[in-house]
């Protein structure tokens, strides 16, 4: 299940919980807590108080000396909102039990403080111990009512702090009179007495998490009242044992016909399960111990917990008892049985017998008298040519069969069944068209027929709604393997997010509402209609943040929310919310079968986006890893290559410094040309550097705009070597203007290291060419020169970071062999390509392409 | 030509001396100041000719300087930029700087650049208003009868062409950024513009310089805008 699933432990982060809890109302739990506050507040803490003290005099006293909690409070209610922002280091709650009015945003006060302790608040609340949720049995021994407040028994057990506020019944104040007994008191106070030492006990062996999985303790579902007592038992019993606790509900082919009430109960029931940290599952099949027998032999159960009334209902053909199958099923497990307590059942279910009594449509009543007239039909055919009347009888049974099958209720078989037995007897038997029968044995034959018919139908009903579920199940997989692999297809989280909204329109008919989560916001809701048109529900952006922030369902249907038109479910894989997926809830609740497959395919989404991102995490890791690797490279490069042109600067000026006069004037020239030479050199390695950096970065920021190919050129050839007046430089191109989207910065540095390239590599008086030309959508510029050439075998490697042609050419001047591959990240970086080519008839060509770009002119 | 009084902002000591040193070896007056409050000083008493401005000072932003000294003084102002980011340029540009030097910078263009200056403070001294008639080398345009001559030949310019041209002449001399233009153009700027400026500047240099290869008349500042050059 997607929210709530394991034990609620609210006070393992954030603030802290003490409970001040007594066993009855006015046994000074409020006072002690006041009192407790005021020890606090002495001692620095922030305290605010969210009651007025409650109905005693000293109480409201005490209360009055403490910060009151601004806002609306009215009839005892907490403004959550307002504790939020007010945000004290502590406040106090009354009564953790109650239950919130509708204003509320959760149903119960114990969710509000749970909210509270999340945001880091220390919460001090009161409690009456009988509120406890597995002491509701007890409770309603000793007192005889139900108390309708409860509170899960997670928050009592994860308290930081319980502090019992105990008192000698004996001494029972006056204000007590007459509501409880001493004896009820005195119960209620052992009962109070004993959850306390219970909880101290379970502290005090500080069990580990992962120790619960040594019992798992299964319990079964229903909507009987009873249940409710089965599934406490069970509760108990996984904390005594200290037990993973699991709740089954076995779907069969009747629950199509289960009301509304019995559907609200079967929810609560599943809601109360889920408090006491059960985990819900839901299995689908008619023979239900067959189910239960093979659920607990694949999740490992241990023990089962059923109620007696399961035991003792008997299925109409006698079969054994569910618990003797349920042995026989699967023996080695053990079977605990609670007695089904009368006291608290409504009247007994006649759910049954009152889906089999329902009327049937009057479709399936015409079908029925159809199949029967043309089965008498058949029979008179058969009577007029003198066959038996055993053929007689099988054409009757055949039609009962049939009828089965085209009908939908199951009263048209068993009518058809006592109808065809009345029929043939009043039209076949003698005497004919009358409802006597000479022949003694007819009795038995109208006994064997009427049974056999009533079987041949039942069968086939049976047969027909096992095919229909069949088919659901085939359906469900089918719809989980296609959403599987759309998901798979799915770009990005958007997509994802897309696919599975699209799919639960498909599949519910509800309009969805996809917010996908990024840096823990929600972006602006996506709406999915499902009937072609924009459904106009209010979508609740607030109680999709309240989901994302809590990590739990909310919306209509849900204990948060409840007044929410919408379903909101987060996305989740582990503890990360990837979204929130509000589902219009529509005129009726959804099905646990609905319910189920929505959340495989949310979980389905999770995985998805959560592939995704692991997988973008590694990517980036990877990437990471690689400009590190780079960085590393050119450190150790220049640091080495530096110091070359760095010690022929510093050498010549020193010299000049210190030395000027005794230089003739032509050696001083070469020492001034030496030191140009070698700054420019370092300017010209500092500017690729810094395009290198600005494309390493992992931020690709180029900054493209529509620049006009000449014009970069005309800047790239202003930036050039000086030494490279000494060659022949022309420039080529079309008539028509060549516009390219380009960040017209780096093109112009890749121009300048290829022409820079050309001249450090070929010897002075060679002709350098370079030529724009446009090619598809691409604009193509060459720089070709007529040197020696690159041979083959390098030509792969010249644009491999920190290869240099310096070795083979005597008179070349160092390198980082930086240029080439910088001038391929660039062009890479703007979708194009870069090679190299022989030149006719020698020479080298460096040929790249840059996407071009249009312009709309207006004169 | 006399040679103007030009005061140099600058805190690095280095870059400096560079500047002054260049400046005495070609007889120009100066003034240093080291920081934006004593340039806007500087400024304000001595009534330089022209500022070079490092962008980079330590009391104040460079651009900053240019805004306070504009509300005052229209003198041309070369900003020093060691910022590569052409966002810099362009907003000092926008902000009423006249020419920007990007460092490493050659002394080479540092004096070219004070020769531009120059020219243009000497075209527009004697007349001091708007002249009817924009003569730079065989270029001549005449806004009153709104048409350009190159030597005895009218130029057959389109619209834009002619605006732009008019736009370039009137501000000879400084680098106009490509928002500046458009905006003046077309009274907006979007990349779209950008790209049409691009092009209408290649058909109006394709009729205006004789070698559109090596531009005589308008010069292109790469990713910051063009400035139309005085010919002698």
């Amino acid at each position: 299940m997607s929210a709530g699933a394991g034990r609620t432990e609210p006070a393992v982060r954030g603030g802290r919980l003490t409970i001040f809890a007594g066993c009855a109302p006015g046994t000074g739990k409020t006072y002690a807590m006041l009192q407790a506050a005021l020890r606090a507040q002495a001692a620095g803490v922030d305290v605010v108080t969210g009651t007025d003290g409650g109905r005693w005099p000293e109480t409201r006293a005490l209360a009055e000396t403490l910060e009151r909690l601004p806002g609306r409070a009215e009839a005892g209610e907490l403004d959550l909102d307002a504790a939020l922002e007010r945000g004290p280091a502590l406040l106090l709650v009354d009564d953790l039990g109650r239950h919130n009015g509708p204003a509320c945003r959760h149903r119960k006060r114990s969710q509000d403080v749970e909210e509270l302790l999340k945001a880091g608040v220390d919460v001090y609340a009161t409690l009456n111990v009988t509120c406890i949720e597995s002491l509701q049995d007890a409770v309603q021994s000793i007192l005889g009512e139900n108390l309708p407040d409860r509170v899960p028994d997670g928050v009592f057990d994860g308290a930081f702090q319980v502090v019992l506020a105990d008192w000698d019944p004996s001494g029972l104040p006056a204000r007590l009179e007459g509501r409880f007994t001493s004896a009820q008191l005195t119960a209620l106070r052992e009962l109070a007495l004993r959850r306390c030492a219970d909880r101290l006990a379970r502290e005090s062996r500080g069990e580990p998490e992962g120790y619960r999985a040594a019992e798992h303790i299964l319990v079964c579902l229903s909507s009987a009242p009873s249940n409710a007592r089965i599934i406490r038992t069970a509760g108990r019993m996984a904390d005594a044992f200290h037990g993973a606790l699991t709740a089954l509900f076995v779907e069969t082919g009747e629950f199509q016909h289960v009301s509304g009430a019995d559907r609200a109960r079967l929810e609560e029931h599943i809601r109360l399960a889920r408090q006491l940290g059960a985990s819900i599952e839901t299995v689908y099949g008619d023979d239900i111990p067959y189910q239960i027998a093979e659920f607990a032999r694949l999740s490992g159960v241990t023990k089962i917990v059923i109620g007696r009334s399961a035991v003792s209902r008997r299925t109409p053909w006698g079969k054994p008892v569910l618990t003797e199958r349920l042995i026989a099923l699967a023996p080695e497990l053990d079977i605990h049985i609670i007695p089904d307590q009368g006291t608290l059942t409504a009247p007994r279910r006649p759910r049954p017998l009152a889906a089999f009594l329902a009327p049937p449509p009057l479709r399936d009543l015409a079908k029925s008298a159809l199949l029967l007239a043309a089965a008498t039909l058949t029979g008179f055919i058969f009577y007029y040519f003198g066959l038996t009347e055993a053929n007689i009888i099988t054409v009757y049974l055949l039609s009962v069969m049939l009828i089965a099958v085209v009908t939908k209720s199951s009263v048209c078989s068993f009518v058809a069944s006592a109808g065809s037995v009345l029929i043939f007897n009043f039209l076949f038997t003698d005497p004919r068209f009358s409802l006597h029968a000479y022949d003694s044995s007819y009795p038995v034959t109208f006994l064997v027929m009427f049974l056999a018919a009533l079987l041949t139908g039942s069968l086939a009903t049976k047969l027909k709604s096992h095919a229909q579920r069949s088919a659901q199940l085939a359906w469900r997989t089918g719809v989980l393997f296609e959403t599987n692999q759309s998901l798979q297809k799915a770009a990005d989280a958007g997509e994802i997010l897309a696919v599975a909204a699209g799919q639960l329109v498909k599949l519910f008919g509800r309009d969805v509402a996809v917010y996908e989560a990024r840096q823990g916001a929600l972006e602006s809701p996506r709406i999915f209609p499902a009937g072609g048109q924009k459904g106009d529900y209010p979508w609740e952006r607030r109680v999709a943040e309240w989901v994302l922030k809590n990590n739990r369902r909310a919306g209509a249907g849900t204990e948060t929310f409840s007044e929410a038109p919408c379903l909101y479910l987060a996305v989740r894989a582990g503890d990360r919310v990837y979204g929130v997926i509000g589902l219009a809830a529509g005129d009726r609740p959804l099905e646990a079968f609905e319910n189920s497959i929505l959340l495989s395919i949310l979980g389905e989404c999770a995985l998805a986006l959560e592939s995704r991102r692991n997988a973008r995490e590694k990517e980036e890791a990877a990437v990471l890893a690689k400009n590190e690797q780079l960085r590393a490279n050119l450190l150790r490069a220049i640091s080495h290559d530096l110091r070359t042109p760095l010690t022929s600067i510093s050498g010549n000026a020193g010299n000049l410094l210190s030395h000027g006069a005794l230089f003739d004037e032509e050696t001083k020239r070469q020492m001034y040309e030496d030191i140009y030479d070698d700054a420019m050199w370092l300017i010209n390695l500092v500017e690729n550097l810094l395009s290198v950096s600005r494309l390493e970065e992992g931020r690709m920021t180029l900054r493209l705009s529509t620049e006009l190919m000449e014009e970069v050129v005309g800047e790239a050839l202003r930036h050039v070597d000086r030494r490279s007046k000494d060659y022949h430089l022309t420039v080529e191109s079309g008539p028509e203007y060549l516009l390219a989207r380009i960040d017209a910065r780096l093109i112009v540095q890749v121009l300048i290291n290829l022409i820079d390239n050309a001249v450090k590599y070929t010897p002075p008086g060679s002709h350098i060419t370079i030529t724009l030309g446009r090619m598809g959508e691409q604009v193509r510029v060459s720089v070709a020169d007529d040197g020696p050439g690159i041979p083959r075998e390098m030509q792969q490697r010249v644009f491999d970071m920190f290869f240099t042609g310096a070795n083979r050419i005597g008179d070349s001047r160092r390198s980082l062999g930086l240029g080439l591959a910088l001038c391929k990240s660039i062009v890479s970086a703007h979708g194009g390509e870069i090679s190299v080519a022989d030149n006719k008839p020698h020479g080298a060509v460096f040929t790249f392409t840059v996407p071009s770009g249009e312009v709309e002119l207006h004169e | 030509m006399n040679k103007p009084m030009i005061l140099v902002v600058e805190d690095d000591a280095p870059i400096r001396n560079l500047i002054t040193t260049t400046l005495r070896a070609h007889d120009y007056r100066y003034l240093t100041a080291a920081n934006g409050e004593g340039a806007i000083l500087e400024a304000s008493s001595h009534n330089p000719e022209i500022m070079l401005l490092d962008l980079g000072l330590p009391d104040m932003d460079g651009v900053e300087v240019i805004r306070r000294v504009r509300t005052w003084s229209d003198l041309p102002i070369i900003v020093i930029s060691a910022r590569s980011e052409d966002a810099d340029k362009i907003e000092a540009l926008d902000a009423g700087a006249d020419d920007y030097l990007t460092k490493p910078f050659s002394v080479e263009e540092l004096l070219a650049r004070l020769r531009v200056t120059q020219r243009r403070l000497a075209a527009q001294r004697p007349g001091g208003t708007v002249e009817a008639v924009f003569t730079n080398g065989r270029l001549r345009v005449d806004y009153a009868a709104g048409c350009a001559f190159l030597g005895e030949q009218e130029l057959h310019l389109t619209p834009s062409e002619y605006k732009l041209l008019c736009l370039l002449s009137r501000n000879v001399g400084k680098v106009l950024t490509h928002t500046y233009i458009t905006q003046q153009l077309w009274g907006r700027s979007w990349d779209n513009d950008v790209a049409s400026l691009r092009v209408f500047m290649a058909t109006l240099r394709k009729k205006l310089e004789q070698e559109p290869g090596s531009p005589q008349y308008i010069q292109t500042h790469i990713g910051i805008g063009y400035r139309m050059l005085r010919v002698e």
